[in-house]
Parts: structure tokens; C-alpha cells; sequence
């Protein structure tokens, strides 16, 4: 399983990089999303251009408690405490369960929501998390909710010659608690379903994730006593709500993912009471 | 077949070599440089078997590209030399049974290394979590996990080398600004480690609280201190500790609160150890008390508490003398920096070794 | 049991560790041969088709071939004498019809693999598509045969048809079931990889194949090619696991092999993840139908059963599309009594991969048919699984007993090893402790399967078969050398059992050498004698009964050397420490080597010639081959909510006869119990109704990792074999027969409460929650049914 040919480049800076891409080339972080299927000859862009090593994509600063993480920060970066942490926990927990270590520590949370597989954790914790992307393109900066940003099954609003520089972060309150749990028969496989759930009152933010669902992630509009449920009573209301929204799912497809939100709203619940 | 040049470090060697953009890492091992020991099972990233370390760390060489390797470091199955840990694995795993047709082996070992140098100690359930990218198809992991669960077992007996931490390229993460400082949050409750000691210092007791404002000072007469940043109150740097075979360096902020009446200081300071994600809390609190004639004798009280791999140590009366020996370094330090002297001993952290001796030597009388 | 620290019996390190831990494994991918080329397939995307153009653009004319360049190349025919068989061609490019997804049309080569591919995406052959037989069903169905010349879509069926008059008025229950195992992968982490190439000096075409059966290779090609066997030799250097997907001749081996020939210079193609998964996938696909008659006990007086095997497109070679029939209906009564037995397999034929026998051989699947029958059966009558286990095995005192289908086991206490493992989980405080985890909401289940294995069966049965190939004797030569040490060479070839440890571990019991002084060569039919190679578990029995032999007559050689050296009566001295000693002389064998070879003034005139190299050939005493034995038990925890099964504890008491090594043993016992795990509730290949393999990537196709395997625990009695030396059996397939009937059996016992029962492996998680989440609708829309 060789790849066909392309050309490469690595631009030193950013403004290089932004000329760099044309029509064709695809950008590259880590390579670990692109490169399988380059090497299954899945996709055959005539040309890359390396980004992974670009300083503009490589920082991570706090301002105003709104956590900025460069687009070329690495997963095992962020699992391992290498960049600072505004969400009590809940960014290192999610880097700590995609694919693995080697994987880690190559791929990017730019490269990976830049791929947006539905069933991709920065895919689906960044959308739980009300982030904001940061995108630099030939005709300057614009921001994005995530939510837009991610459009579909490998879509994104990212036109020709854009590329995600940056993700954004609320300034969470240290009120805010999470939760995030994936249904999936081995460790590291993507997973069949998601559920993720943040709650922040200084924000009014309680968002409710249905992720891995073949799509962009799901928010559940938020309903009254939605984190206080448990058990079979919460996996019964989330996937009433569950089969609503999604009519097409059959029945073992709305309970995994009716489970997986209700274990993410225990564990919130369960962190609260910490 | 266009190709470009690529410059970087193989196993310890330069290599120059021009390569098409789509040659993988494990292809430029193997065809350009004759390195075979690297192995190709599936080439998409799951099964492992063609791990290698790139710059210090195990990553797939099947999705990464030779171009996007130029200017790194590799380091194949063949290229570890006398690295003690990879040894120490290797002969766990013959001990063991760990392979069967060999396949899998290279990128296993890998693996099983870096899994080695990142958990403080044996722990079957972890260790078969870390495994999961690393595919065998004929022996089932058990001879894997407890080939790797003995050499964490030697590891956490103190018995095993430790390579140099790798230096990583990492984020540049930019300080908070002064409007962005968090306050450090030092929670009163739970298991704290405490140490105390009395310094005597040739200085009044005004003169001598007024030179341990100088955070700087109090600071490098720590062993092991480096101050990266420094703003009044708050500081950042890094506190490098050995212990033993062990080494951490904590990315730290502290900031000192003082009372001029009492004649009282409280620095409070926190950090977390990037290699094994460890992090600490410390209070260290100092009373200068009048000692009479023109001395001063300062209580201090240091409390501190780990968090993570590190703390996970069976040893810790061992831990405790550490650090009881590093309070008694900086008292030292401190007695000679307050009054105007370079620090009795170097500002260095303990061994783990002198602490030993020491201790055989007052068993023995 | 020895006394040598290094022979039978010994808990040795490997010989093969040293260089496969730093990366010193020659691989075929790692061979490197002056203006080699690579290989790459062109592979039908449809599964039936005929191929209406294949035109290979100009440029690429000297490097791109099909069939029909292939001229005088025979097809792969694998023939067998059972009547009814049906023949099948397996040309080694397409012959002008296309049978499934991935076989090969066309090849190009190139000096890298990756223009290789290049070329191959520049072809675009055409192929009009005809309807595809994409399952046992639609197979039998058809009207129309796969192939030229056949009345039906059957490979071969096989009866056996006893009368069940005898069990009138006997019968308390006809327990019914149906099962199913679907279709996998073998998967090795080193994919079938060949590379050949003309070698002048010799006038002999060599080719490195990564295969179990370099001697049955060098034979196939022979005809496939018209080569005689002298212009031939095949050598398998490390191969990265076998499992049985590498005993067979592929047709992309005769075609790398051709390839060399015409083109004059060496030629390689190593199979990529995608190419195994979509054009290999073809084991443990079988279907049972069963009844089991038994009486208010639960004894089983007869059992009937109709068994399909979805045989994919051709049938391999050397091995055919009978193994696997002939397997099910001689093994599904497995080590049960019973008075009748009534059967019929039919082999089908369907547009996927040619099916081949993988780790086990059929006996996963029967003994996954039969042990969950028995906890049906359990089920039916009201008794524990296991006391309906006992009621039906046979037990020691039968030994030796005829079963049935006519096995003939040797020794072993079968009870015993499921008494074991009954222990091993503390079966008897199980119910509590499933009753206190089901207070919490967790589900526990603890299930049960035993089997035996017939190992080391030889001509008589693979005769029976009607196999082009038949095993005999096996061969070994044993060398002493001018400096005393001992070289070893057999015929069959290594994938991971470390023969090259454990054959020198036999080779030291018999002539005291340690292990440093003992050289095992192998996989090369240049310099090894002849055997039909690694399957079957029959390498440890076979090469080392040979060995052994060998290594007795190449004993009593030297014996009669040292007696004459030491002057000195051959009967007063006994082998030792590697040297002759008695009678006030010590005969080392490096004296009796070089004495020999360097140094024969120092011999009496008067000695036997017989020289220092010796080749016996072995065979057990008993064709029926040899039956080790084990037990299986596992607790599982079941989540109704995710569908996961959780593996809490797996243990296995076994038996396989003498240990030779029993490091190595628990190494071969593990791997396969993983695979069979794999087989309970990972891996599949689904396809669709166009026979297109659904799952060409590790993303979907999901093999066994660490992080869901359990710790194993395993128990060994040795019962020895009567019939071979040293009372070895095999044991190299054991593990995976029993792990889909125990936790198969165990999850039905977690989730009783649901009336669901689980027959299909593997137990996916969508599988286990679409059962209970209707069980559990049903029972919310019935609640009244509950009180009564």
C-alpha cells in the first residue's frame, strides 16, 4: 500500500505557508489522519504542505482565561500536561483516549478537526466545548464556532487555501465540570458512540453531545433536570430525544449513544460532587 | 520520480539522502539505509509494528513521510546501543517469552520501552491500556505485560538506568500576563509531607527578614531552583530534582506573601513534571525569630504534597529523607546567602546515594 | 522426564530470541538481491465477472502480464479421490472469469513496489459482471455452477448415516439448535510474501517463500510450472506466523515464480493489509443445524447435524475444499459418547476467497457447535452445564477408546482438565457471587467448553481425505561435526513455535550437548529431508520423533567409536555431559568427531563406516493420530447498556502429552486461546449481497489487542502418549479451539434472565444489545406473562 506521488514543502512561516497552498495542495500536520489514506491511495493530492512545525501554530497561551492552543499542538501535548489546561481535567482525559501513544505523539487537534471524522474526539469535545476556530487564509483571520466549522463527514468551512491556525476556548469558570465518555469494543478504535456534556452556570452554558453519529455532532437542546438524570431513566430520556433527532438510527444505534451521554452526565455529576 | 534531499539523524549517524515525498519513514529505513530490523504489517497506523522513536518519542513510521523527517532524529530497533532501559526490556522479554515469530517484536519493544520510562511502577491494567496500538498475533500479551511489568517492578525498586529525559520541541507556552495570574490555590486539607527546621543566621532579626524578601535569593538557595521569571511576588521557573536514577524537572510558579509585623513568609508554589505529568504543591513557611545577640534563628516548616507517578513511590521514607536532607541544604544556603556569602554547599539537589550512606553510617553509629 | 536441564521437559530461553529482539530477522521483505523487482497485483473489484478486455498500455508491455502470457503454466488443480469431489482450476492470474473480490488478473513489476502499484493503476480492465453467489444459500440456489463442467455448487458432500431405530422409546428431548461462526482473517502480522529468482551455479530456480511447507511448495510448483523438482528449491527464512494461511500454494507464488523465470531476474511481491484482508479472508465460516437426543439426564444418545462450509471460489491446495468437511464430520462428536451419529457437510461453493484451514481446522467450530449444545441440553433437562458435561465424556477409564467417528483416543482423563478449570474459577461459589453482582446491576456469566485434539495423524487419514498430498514419514538428519557439535535439519519450518530451541532440546536429551552445541536447520529443501511441513500440530510429534531416532542411531555410531577409542567395552559406558564415560575412560563426542574426520589413524581398522551423519525417518505407531485434551472456563461481565463483554478471568487446564518445553507450550496455548477470542467476539469479514468484503482496513476488521485480552491462567497434567516418542502430542492449535463455546456459553448464562441465547460468533456488541434490547421490549410489553 504505497501512495501515488506528490510534491512537499515545508514553508518556514506562516505567510509562506498561506502562499504555498494552491488550488491542490493539501495542508499537513502530523500526517497521522492523511497519511492512511495516502497510503491506501484514498486520496491522491498532487501536493503537501507541511505545517507541523509552523511557530504561529505551535503556541498555547491563556488570555483573559480563554485557552488559545495552537492547531499544531500535539495530542500527547495536551495529554501530558505540556500546555495549560482551563477545563478542570477534561482536555488531557480526552488526548489520553485517542488511537495511541505513537499516534499521539504526532497528530495535532488542528490536523484532527481539520479531518473531521465524525467520530474523532477533538471533533466532538471541542464542539461540547463551545470552542471557536481560528482560521488564516489569502484573504486574512476569521473566527468560527466549531460547530460551523465542522459541516459534515470529512467537511469543514475551510475554503482553498485556509488553513486552522488556532482553537479557542471559553473562559470557563472553576464551576464548570464535564463529562465525556466513549462506547467502543477496543481501546484506541474509533469509537460507536459519544456522549459528552459540559456544564458551566457562569457561562450558561450546559451543552448535552451526541457524537460518533456518521455526521457532525449532535447538541441536544438542553432540557430541565438533564444533568440530574440516571441510570435507565436517563438513558430512556436522552434516547426518546436521541430517536427524535435522528429518526434514520435504529435501536441499538440510539441506546449506545443514549448511554454514552447519560455516562457523561454521571460523570459530570459525579465530579460536582468531588 | 522527483525527489528531494533530506538531512537527519539515524541512529546516532547523519544521513543525507534524497527520497520522493512519498517514501514513509519505514520505507527510508529499510530500502534507502538497510535497516530491516523495522517491520511493516499494515500501513495504516494501527498495528504498530513499525514503531520507531522520532525525536525521542514512539511513532508510527508507516504514516509519517521521510520529507517530513528531515532536520529529526530516528531511532530504530537497531540504533539503541547500550540504552540500559531497552536492555533491560529486551531481556525481560526473552525471560518472559515475549515473541514468538518476531514480527511484531521491534515496534513492541518500542512500545514496551516508552510505557517503561513513563509509569512509575507495575500496573497489569495501564500497562495493557498502553499496549492496545501494538498488535501480536501469537502470543496472546500475557509474556508482553509481564515482561514489561518486571522491568517497572525493577524501575520502582530503583534498580534500573534511566536514560536523559529527551528535550522535546515543545509549545511555546507563554506565561499569563500580570492581569492573568492565577492565584495559587494551596488546598489546607489532606495527606501533606512536613519537614521542619531551625536556621540560625548571624544577622538581627529585622535585617534578616528584610534579605528573605528577596525572593531571588530565597529561591537559589534551593537546590535544584532555576528562576525563569521574576515580578515581584511571583516568579516562574523550573526545580530540577534528582532522585536517584530519577530526574524531574517541574515547570513551577510561586509567589511569597509576607508579614512585616510577624516577621513572617509563606511561599506558596506549584508545578507539574512534564515527562511524567507528576504534579506538586508546596508551602514553605519561615518565622525569623530573635536568637539574641545580634542573631536571628528562622523557623521553617515546609509542606509539600506530589500528585501522579512520581508520588507513587513504596520508598517514602526514602522520599522523606530527601527531602528533609534538601530543607537542610537550604538552610545552609540560606545562613550563608543572608548574610552576604555564596551558599555553604552547591545548589544542588541531594543524591540519592549520599542519603544512604548517610543513613547506613548512623545505623552503624 | 529428564534430568538434562536442557532436554525434554526444560523451561529454556529461545535460541531464535537473539536476533529477532534487535531487529536481526531476515524477513522476505528484508532479502536484497541485485536488479530485483517488485511486485504488484492488479485484483478484480467484483466478485463474478467475465474479464471482456485487459489491455496493457504500450509502454508498460515488458512489465505487466496476465494470463495469457503465462503460457505453459498449468493452473493450481488440487485434487482429491473422494467421490462426488468437484475439480476447480485456480489459474495464478484469472483465466478470462473472475470469482471474487480480489483474485488476481494481472501483474506488474517495477524496481519499487510503489510504481509497481503506479502500473497497476494505469490498467483498467473490463469485466462484465455476472450474478454473484455471495452465500451458502444463494450458492445452493443457483442454477448455475461456478465452475466449467460442474453439476451443482457443492465441492464435495460428505454422510454418515447411522440408524436411530436403537433410540425408540429412549429419548426424553430433541434438543435443536442452529449456529453459525462467520468468516475471518488469519491475519498473521507478517503477510504471504514470495521472491525468486534464477540461480545460475545451481540451474535451479530458488524461491524464498514465507510458508509452513517448503517441501509441499517446491512439489507444487513443480507442477504448476513443468519444472522437475531437481530445478526447484523453496526456502522459507523467519516467517512472521503462518497459522495455516501459509500452507498453501497461492497463485501469486506461481506467478512470482514464472516471473523470474522469463524475465531472468529476481522477482518479489510481499502481500500488503489490504490485499489479505479483502483477497485473504477465508477460514471458520460454517453453519450447523443440529438435534441432540438425549434422555432425562441429559445424556446424549444421538446427535444429528447438517453443516455447510462456505467454501469460497476454488479449492486450495494441497490440502482441498475436503479438509474442512472431512474434519467437521470425523470431529463434531468431539470427546462425548454416543450411540448414533448422523451427518452431512457439504463444502459450497461461493464467490469469496478460496476457504483454507486456520488454527484448528474445523474443531473450532465443531467444538463451538457441540459445547453449546451441551449447555442447551443443560438447558432443556434442568442440570448444570457441567454435570451434563460429565455425564457425556468420555473418561480415563475408556482409555483407549473408539469413539463414533472413529477416533481413536489414545489416553487422557478429559473430566479431569473440566474439573480444573472448575476449580481454577471457584465454580461452586459462582452463583453467589453472580447473584451479588446482579444486586449491583452487573451481569456475570461463567461458561465452560472442552475438546480433544487430534494431532500427528498421518497417512491413513489424510489418505482418507483424498488429499493430493498425503503425509508419511518424516525426515531428520543428525550430524556430529569435527569439533562435537550437532547439527539438526527437518523439513518442517517455524512461524513463531521456536522449533530451532525445541528440537535442539530433543536433540540434547539424546545426546547429552547442550543447547550452544546444537544447530536446528530448517525451512530450506536444499539441505533438509523431506516433510510435508507445520500444520496440524504435528511438528513437535513428527520432526521430533525424527530427531530423536536419529539422534539414537547416531548414538550408538558414536558409542561403538568411543569404545573403540577408550578401548574399553561399549556396554560399560553411559552418554553424559556430552561425552562416553566408564570403565576408567572419558570419550568426549568432539574426541569421536575429530578422531573421524581429522584424525582416523587414531580408529581401529576394524569399525563400522556408518559415518557421523545419520537420517532416520519417523512415524508414530498409530496413523489416528495422537489426542491431547483440554478444558476452557471463563467469566465474563456482560454490559446490557454498551453491548461489551468484559473477560474477568480465562483459564485452561490442558494436556498435550510429554512437555518439551513448557514455556513454549504456554506460549503456543495462549496465543491461540487469544485468537479464539478473537473468533468469539471480534473479528469478521461481513459481506454484502455482492459478495463485496466489507472490511479492507484494521479500523473495521478488529483483531485482539492487550488492552481487551485477560490474563490467562493455565493449568498442565501430562498424560503421555502411548504411540509416540516420548509420549509427545501436539499442541500448537489447542488454545483456539475452545474460547468461542466458553464464552459464548458464558455470556447466555449472564443473560439467562433475558431468555436471549447467543449461538453466532463473533458477539459483536450491536449483535448482544439488539437481542436483549428486544428481550427486554418484549418483556415490557408483556409484563403479566412474568407473574404466571
Amino acid at each position: 500500500m504505497k501512495a501515488a506521488a506528490f510534491a512537499y514543502t515545508r514553508p518556514a512561516a506562516l505567510a509562506d505557508a498561506l502562499r504555498a497552498a494552491g488550488r491542490d495542495a493539501r495542508f499537513v500536520a502530523g500526517s497521522q489522519s492523511l497519511g492512511p489514506m495516502l497510503n491506501l491511495r484514498l486520496a491522491e493530492p498532487p501536493a503537501l504542505v507541511d505545517v507541523r512545525r509552523l511557530p504561529e501554530l505551535r503556541g498555547a497561551r491563556v488570555e483573559g482565561g480563554r485557552l488559545h492552543l495552537g492547531a499544531a499542538v500535539t495530542h500527547a501535548e495536551i495529554e501530558d500536561g505540556a500546555v495549560p489546561d482551563t477545563t478542570h481535567g477534561m482536555l488531557p482525559a480526552v488526548a489520553r483516549g485517542i488511537a495511541y501513544r505513537a499516534v499521539r505523539n504526532r497528530g495535532t487537534l488542528g490536523g484532527s478537526l481539520a479531518h473531521a471524522d465524525p467520530a474523532a474526539d477533538w471533533v466532538n469535545a471541542m464542539t461540547v466545548l463551545g470552542a471557536r476556530c481560528h482560521i488564516a487564509g489569502p484573504d486574512g483571520r476569521r473566527v468560527l464556532p466549531v460547530h460551523e466549522f465542522l459541516q459534515g463527514t470529512y467537511r469543514t468551512a475551510l475554503g482553498p487555501g485556509e488553513l486552522l491556525v488556532e482553537v479557542e476556548l471559553p473562559a470557563f469558570s472553576e464551576r464548570m465540570r464535564w463529562g465525556y465518555y466513549k462506547v467502543a469494543a477496543k481501546v484506541g478504535e474509533f469509537a460507536s458512540a459519544i456522549g459528552a456534556a459540559v456544564h458551566d452556570p457562569a457561562l450558561a452554558m450546559t451543552h448535552l453531545l451526541v457524537g460518533a453519529i456518521e455526521a457532525r455532532p449532535l447538541l441536544l437542546p438542553p432540557f430541565a433536570g438533564a444533568l440530574e438524570l440516571a441510570g435507565d431513566a436517563a438513558i430512556e430520556a436522552f434516547g426518546a430525544r436521541i430517536a427524535a433527532a435522528l429518526p434514520q438510527a435504529d435501536a441499538v444505534f440510539v441506546h449506545q449513544h443514549a448511554t454514552a451521554l447519560a455516562r457523561a452526565v454521571a460523570r459530570l455529576r459525579a465530579e460536582g460532587a468531588a | 520520480m522527483s525527489t528531494q534531499q533530506i538531512e537527519l539523524v539515524v541512529n546516532g549517524e547523519t544521513v543525507r539522502a534524497a527520497v520522493e515525498p512519498r517514501m514513509h519513514l519505514g520505507d527510508f529505513v529499510r530500502r534507502q539505509l538497510g535497516l530491516t530490523g523495522t517491520h511493516l504489517s499494515c500501513e495504516h497506523g494501527v498495528c504498530g509494528a513499525c514503531t520507531v522513536l522520532i525525536d525521542g518519542v514512539p511513532q508510527r513510521s508507516c504514516i509519517t513521510y521521510a520529507v517530513a523527517c528531515d532536520g529529526s532524529s530516528i531511532t530504530t530497533v537497531e540504533g539503541y546501543g547500550d540504552d540500559p532501559v531497552m536492555a533491560a526490556v529486551r531481556r525481560a522479554f526473552h525471560e518472559h517469552h515475549a515473541l514468538q515469530c518476531g514480527y511484531c517484536t521491534p515496534g513492541m519493544l518500542c512500545t514496551a520501552r516508552d510505557i517503561v520510562l513513563r509509569l512509575p511502577g507495575p500496573d497489569a491494567r495501564r500497562v495493557r491500556h498502553e499496549l492496545a496500538g501494538n498488535l501480536c498475533r501469537c502470543t496472546g500479551y500475557v509474556g508482553i505485560v509481564e515482561a514489561i511489568e518486571s522491568v517497572l517492578a525493577q524501575k520502582a525498586r530503583g534498580e534500573l538506568a534511566m536514560p536523559a529525559p529527551v528535550a522535546a520541541a515543545a509549545p511555546a507556552v507563554a506565561g499569563p500576563a500580570a492581569a492573568t495570574w492565577e492565584p495559587i490555590e494551596i488546598p489546607a486539607d489532606g495527606d501533606w509531607i512536613e519537614v521542619r527546621q531551625t536556621v540560625a543566621l548571624p544577622l538581627a532579626p529585622d535585617a534578616a527578614f528584610a534579605r528573605l524578601k528577596d525572593l531571588r535569593l530565597v529561591a537559589n538557595c534551593l537546590p535544584g531552583a532555576e528562576i525563569a521569571r521574576h515580578e515581584g511576588e511571583r516568579a516562574e521557573g523550573v526545580m530540577n530534582i534528582r532522585f536517584g536514577p530519577i530526574t524531574a524537572a517541574f515547570a513551577m510558579r510561586a509567589e511569597l506573601a509576607l508579614d512585616d509585623v510577624a516577621r513572617t513568609g509563606r511561599m506558596r508554589a506549584e508545578g507539574v513534571d512534564r515527562r511524567s505529568a507528576t504534579r506538586v504543591k508546596t508551602l514553605l513557611d519561615y518565622a525569623v525569630g530573635d536568637g539574641g545577640a545580634g542573631r536571628s534563628d528562622v523557623a521553617l516548616t515546609l509542606r509539600f504534597r506530589l500528585a501522579g507517578p512520581l508520588a507513587q513511590f513504596s520508598r517514602a521514607g526514602l522520599v522523606n529523607d530527601y527531602v528533609a536532607e534538601m530543607t537542610r541544604i537550604f538552610g545552609a544556603n540560606l545562613g550563608s546567602a543572608a548574610s552576604g556569602q555564596a551558599p555553604a554547599g552547591p545548589a544542588q539537589a541531594p543524591s540519592i546515594l549520599a542519603l544512604l550512606w548517610a543513613r547506613l553510617r548512623r545505623l552503624f553509629g | 522426564m529428564s534430568e538434562n536441564r536442557t532436554g525434554i521437559g526444560a523451561r529454556v530461553l529461545r535460541k531464535e530470541d537473539e536476533r529477532l529482539l534487535n531487529g536481526r530477522g531476515r524477513f522476505i521483505d528484508d532479502l536484497a538481491f541485485p536488479r530485483l523487482l517488485e511486485a504488484a497485483f492488479w485484483r478484480s473489484p467484483v466478485a463474478h465477472g467475465r474479464i471482456a478486455r485487459l489491455d496493457v498500455p504500450a509502454d508498460l508491455a515488458g512489465s505487466v502480464f496476465a494470463w495469457r502470457d503465462m503460457a505453459g503454466v498449468r493452473p493450481i488443480t488440487a485434487r482429491s479421490t473422494l467421490p462426488g469431489y468437484q475439480v476447480s482450476d485456480y489459474a495464478a492470474l484469472a483465466d478470462g472469469v473472475v470469482r471474487f473480490v480480489g483474485e488476481p488478473v494481472a501483474v506488474a513489476v517495477a524496481p519499487t513496489r510503489a510504481e509497481a502499484e503506479d502500473r497497476v493503476a494505469r490498467l483498467a480492465p473490463s469485466i462484465d459482471e455476472l450474478p454473484p453467489l455471495a452465500d451458502v444459500r444463494s450458492a445452493l440456489a443457483s442454477r448455475t455452477p461456478l465452475h466449467p463442467g460442474w453439476k451443482d455448487n457443492l465441492f464435495i458432500e460428505l454422510k454418515r448415516d447411522d440408524d436411530f431405530a436403537a433410540l425408540e422409546g429412549r429419548v426424553a428431548h430433541v434438543v435443536r439448535r442452529e449456529f453459525r461462526m462467520n468468516r475471518q482473517s488469519m491475519s498473521p502480522m507478517e503477510g504471504k510474501a514470495v521472491l525468486a529468482l534464477w540461480d545460475d551455479q545451481r540451474n535451479q530456480l530458488v524461491v524464498y517463500s514465507s510458508t509452513q511447507v517448503p517441501h509441499m511448495i517446491r512439489s507444487g510448483l513443480a507442477e504448476c510450472l513443468g519444472l522437475p523438482l531437481a530445478q526447484l528449491r523453496v526456502i522459507a527464512p523467519d516467517v512472521g506466523g503462518g497459522f495455516g494461511y501459509k500452507c498453501n500454494l497461492m497463485p501469486e507464488e506461481v506467478a512470482i515464480a514464472w516471473l523470474a523465470l522469463k524475465l531472468k531476474r529476481p522477482v518479489r511481491w510481499v502481500e500488503d493489509r489490504r490485499e489479505h484482508l479483502v483477497a485473504g479472508t477465508n477460514c471458520r465460516e460454517h453453519q450447523y443445524r443440529m438435534a441432540a437426543h438425549v434422555d432425562a439426564r441429559g445424556r446424549l444418545l444421538g446427535l444429528e447435524a447438517e453443516v455447510w462450509v462456505d467454501s469460497g471460489a476454488y479449492s486450495v491446495w494441497p490440502f482441498t475444499a475436503c479438509l474442512e468437511t472431512g474434519q467437521i464430520i470425523g470431529n463434531l462428536p468431539g470427546p462425548y459418547k454416543m450411540e448414533c451419529y448422523r451427518c452431512t457437510v457439504q463444502g459450497v461453493a461461493t464467490n469469496k476467497p478460496p476457504f483454507s484451514p486456520y488454527r484448528g481446522v474445523a474443531r473450532p467450530g465443531v467444538a463451538f457447535a457441540m459445547e453449546m449444545m451441551m449447555d442447551a441440553i443443560a438447558r432443556t433437562v434442568g442440570r448444570d452445564p457441567t454435570a451434563v458435561r460429565f455425564e457425556n465424556l468420555v473418561t480415563a477409564a475408556d482409555m483407549p477408546y473408539t469413539n463414533i467417528a472413529r477416533k481413536a483416543f489414545d489416553t487422557g482423563d478429559y473430566p479431569s482438565s473440566l474439573t480444573r478449570v472448575m476449580e481454577m474459577l471457584d465454580h461452586a461459589g459462582f452463583a453467589q457471587r453472580q447473584a451479588e453482582a446482579r444486586k449491583e446491576g452487573r451481569y456475570l456469566g461463567i461458561g465452560f467448553a472442552t475438546y480433544t485434539e487430534q494431532a500427528a495423524h498421518g497417512t491413513s487419514v489424510f489418505a482418507s481425505w483424498g488429499l493430493p498430498i498425503v503425509p508419511g514419514y518424516d525426515g531428520a538428519t543428525v550430524k556430529l561435526t569435527a569439533d562435537g557439535t550437532l547439527e539438526v535439519k527437518v523439513g518442517v519450518h517455524s512461524h513463531g513455535q521456536g522449533m530451532e530451541t525445541s528440537l535442539a532440546q530433543i536433540a540434547s536429551e539424546l545426546t547429552t550437548l547442550p543447547l550452544e552445541a546444537i544447530n536446528v536447520i530448517h525451512g530450506d529443501t536444499g539441505e533438509t529431508p523431506f516433510s510435508t511441513g507445520t500444520y496440524a500440530s504435528r511438528s513437535i510429534v513428527m520432526a521430533g520423533g525424527a530427531v530423536s531416532k536419529a539422534c539414537e542411531v547416531l548414538m550408538g555410531r558414536a558409542r561403538t567409536l568411543a569404545a573403540a577409542l577408550g578401548k574399553c567395552d561399549a556396554a560399560a559406558l553411559r552418554l553424559e555431559g556430552g561425552a562416553f564415560r566408564g570403565a576408567g575412560v572419558t570419550v568426549s563426542l568432539k574426541d569421536i568427531g575429530e578422531a573421524w574426520f581429522h584424525r582416523p589413524e587414531r580408529l581401529p581398522a576394524a569399525v563400522p563406516d556408518g559415518g557421523l551423519e545419520v537420517t532416520e525417518h519417523y512415524k508414530p505407531a498409530v496413523d489416528t493420530g495422537v489426542f491431547s485434551f483440554a478444558s476452557h472456563g471463563a467469566v465474563v461481565e456482560v454490559d446490557i447498556d454498551t453491548g461489551n463483554v468484559r473477560l474477568v478471568d480465562y483459564v485452561i487446564a490442558e494436556d498435550c502429552g510429554t512437555l518439551v518445553n513448557p514455556m513454549i507450550v504456554d506460549g503456543q496455548t495462549i496465543g491461540g486461546a487469544v485468537q479464539g477470542i478473537g473468533t468469539a467476539l471480534f473479528e469478521e469479514m461481513p459481506y454484502d449481497a455482492a459478495a463485496q468484503p466489507l472490511a479492507s482496513t484494521y479500523a473495521d476488521y478488529l483483531l485482539p489487542g492487550a488492552s481487551e485480552m485477560p490474563h490467562i491462567r493455565i493449568a498442565h497434567s501430562e498424560t503421555p502418549s502411548p504411540h509416540t516418542r516420548h509420549g509427545i502430542k501436539g499442541v500448537g492449535e489447542g488454545g483456539a479451539i475452545a474460547p468461542p463455546a466458553a464464552i459464548l456459553n458464558a455470556v447466555n448464562r449472564a443473560l439467562a434472565e433475558f431468555g436471549v441465547e447467543f449461538n453466532e460468533t463473533p458477539l459483536t456488541p450491536r449483535r448482544l444489545l439488539a437481542a436483549v434490547l428486544a428481550a427486554r421490549r418484549a418483556r415490557a410489553a408483556a409484563p403479566l406473562k412474568e407473574a404466571a
